[in-house]
């Protein structure tokens, strides 16, 4: 009864919340070049770019058309790998000149001591870094012997900032998956606070590679591991917002699924275009920046993204949890479009079943 | 604001206090500023003169600073009501040779409540 109450005020918590459409976290994919060439890459990133890094004039032009930007306004700095960019600490600098706060993804191949204070003296709120497993399962996914040695150095310099909202997230994947409450045990030995557990979109380069893809009992397990290890509070473990997990929803999160692609969370990817999270397919880009006015975009386009009615179809068209669900994560819609590329409650509901 | 009241009170019914609180999948946590900037200049206490390659650091902190050719320095540091400033002349003789300073600020609620705290100092300093 309580459950069905919540979900109802949620619902409605999420319309107004679409209605409104505030934008308060803004990626800013600063770089598609990347120092690593893993073997999954949310934004299929390689050592060899296409394009050239955005100029931060050119970003600065397009933020400043945000009028009267809201409270805990962030940019997110991403990539490719964003301490590549020589002018990192000048863009986070001139981010906060304009009121604004930034934070950054990285996989933290670069970040020494040096580095970690140059960040924090301009500014750095919040980061994000990848550590994919333990020594070995982290150097295979990372496609890179000396990754796990330094994402070790980057992790505890981090972990070390009482000032930083830090926190560490793991592509749970069928080499990891065993190593999970050893990764737990190490990320708290450093220091961690929180932790968070993703799956891997069967989408770019991985998308061949069966090893990136947990089995459906493996998905119900990790369900059950994050479940159980928020009872611990040695450290805060979360499934990430990537989709909805119907009867585990209240269980592996602190908040109900909602993905805020288009509503809160704004991008601007690296060729311009005007878009939401970075790994997104990118045909649903609202505008460019080179063309468009940032603001006017934000304000006035997304009908995708703020009426879902259209992710109705497929496997979502019968589902009795389409309400709750609303299609799941934004990312999970490429190329047609005609279904979505994974329903996690539907794996959980058929593992349960069984 | 009337809308921000609306939105509190269906968050809060919701039983998640974290309602208002995301990250996007492959984004970082929010950052909720806890940090002061602290800007300023140093110049010679004789001549008024900028000096350059001062280093400027805060008290258990990390962050520091070294002043440019304006004697300025900017950087961002953790915020606290108390704030204990170092001034040291680490460039030895290049630009003569300074004592050095420190200075304890304590920083206004005003100036903790804003939206970007931040101080600005001028500090002189004199030769050894």
């Amino acid at each position: 009864m309580v459950t069905k109450l919540k979900q109802v005020l949620f619902r409605e918590f999420k319309k107004s919340e679409t209605k409104h459409h505030e934008l308060n976290y803004l990626f800013w994919e600063c770089t598609t070049r990347c120092n690593l060439n893993c073997r999954h890459c949310g934004s299929d990133c390689s050592k060899d770019s296409f394009y050239k890094d955005m100029p931060l004039d050119d970003f600065l032009k397009a933020l400043d058309t945000i009028e009267s930007p809201c409270e805990h306004f962030t940019v997110v700095l991403t990539g490719g790998e964003p301490l590549l960019r020589k002018d990192i600490e000048l863009c986070g600098r001139e981010i906060r000149k304009r009121g604004m706060r930034w934070s950054m993804v990285s996989n933290g191949y670069l970040y020494d001591n040096e580095k970690h204070i140059s960040l924090l003296n301009a500014g750095l709120g919040a980061l994000t870094i990848s550590v994919d497993g333990l020594e070995s399962s982290h150097n295979w996914l990372r496609n890179n012997d000396k990754s796990f040695e330094r994402v070790d150095i980057a992790i505890g310099l981090a972990a070390s900032s009482s000032r930083l909202n830090f926190d560490v997230v793991t592509c749970v994947n069928k080499r990891n998956f065993h190593e999970l409450e050893e990764i737990r045990k190490y990320l708290i030995q450093k220091g961690v606070k929180a932790w968070r557990l993703f799956t891997i979109v069967p989408i770019g380069r991985a998308k061949e590679d069966d090893e990136m893809f947990l089995t459906d009992n493996q998905f119900i397990e990790l369900m059950n591991f994050i479940s159980e290890s928020r009872t611990r509070k040695d450290i805060d473990v979360k499934f990430s917002c990537e989709g909805f997990v119907g009867k585990y929803e209240s269980k592996v999160r602190d908040s109900n699924f909602f993905c805020r692609a288009g509503i809160n969370i704004g991008s601007i990817l690296i060729d311009g275009s005007i878009s939401a999270c970075p790994n997104i397919d990118r045909t649903f880009a609202q505008g460019n920046i080179y063309k468009d006015n940032f603001f006017s975009v934000w304000q006035t386009k997304y009908e995708l993204f703020r009426d879902r009615s259209w992710t109705k179809t497929g496997k979502c068209a019968e589902c009795e949890d389409y309400k709750n669900c609303q299609g799941n994560g934004f990312h999970y819609w490429h190329g047609e479009k005609k279904n979505v590329l994974v329903c996690h409650n539907e794996r959980l509901k058929k593992t349960t079943n069984r | 604001m009337k809308r921000d009241w609306k939105r509190k009170i269906i968050g809060g019914l919701c039983l998640t206090s974290v309602a208002f609180v995301f990250q996007a999948c492959y984004g970082t946590p929010q950052d909720f500023g806890n940090d002061l900037l602290i800007e300023g200049q140093v110049t010679s206490k004789i001549s008024g003169l900028p000096i350059k390659g001062i280093k400027v650091s805060v008290s258990e902190s990390v962050e520091y600073a070294k002043t440019d050719e304006n004697g300025k320095f900017s950087f961002y540091t953790g915020i606290f009501q108390n704030v204990n400033i170092k001034f040291t002349d680490i460039d030895s003789t290049q630009n003569s040779w300074f004592s050095n300073k420190d200075t304890l600020i304590i920083i206004k609620d005003s100036v903790l409540q804003s939206k970007q705290p931040k101080v600005y100092l001028n500090i002189e300093l004199e030769k050894k």
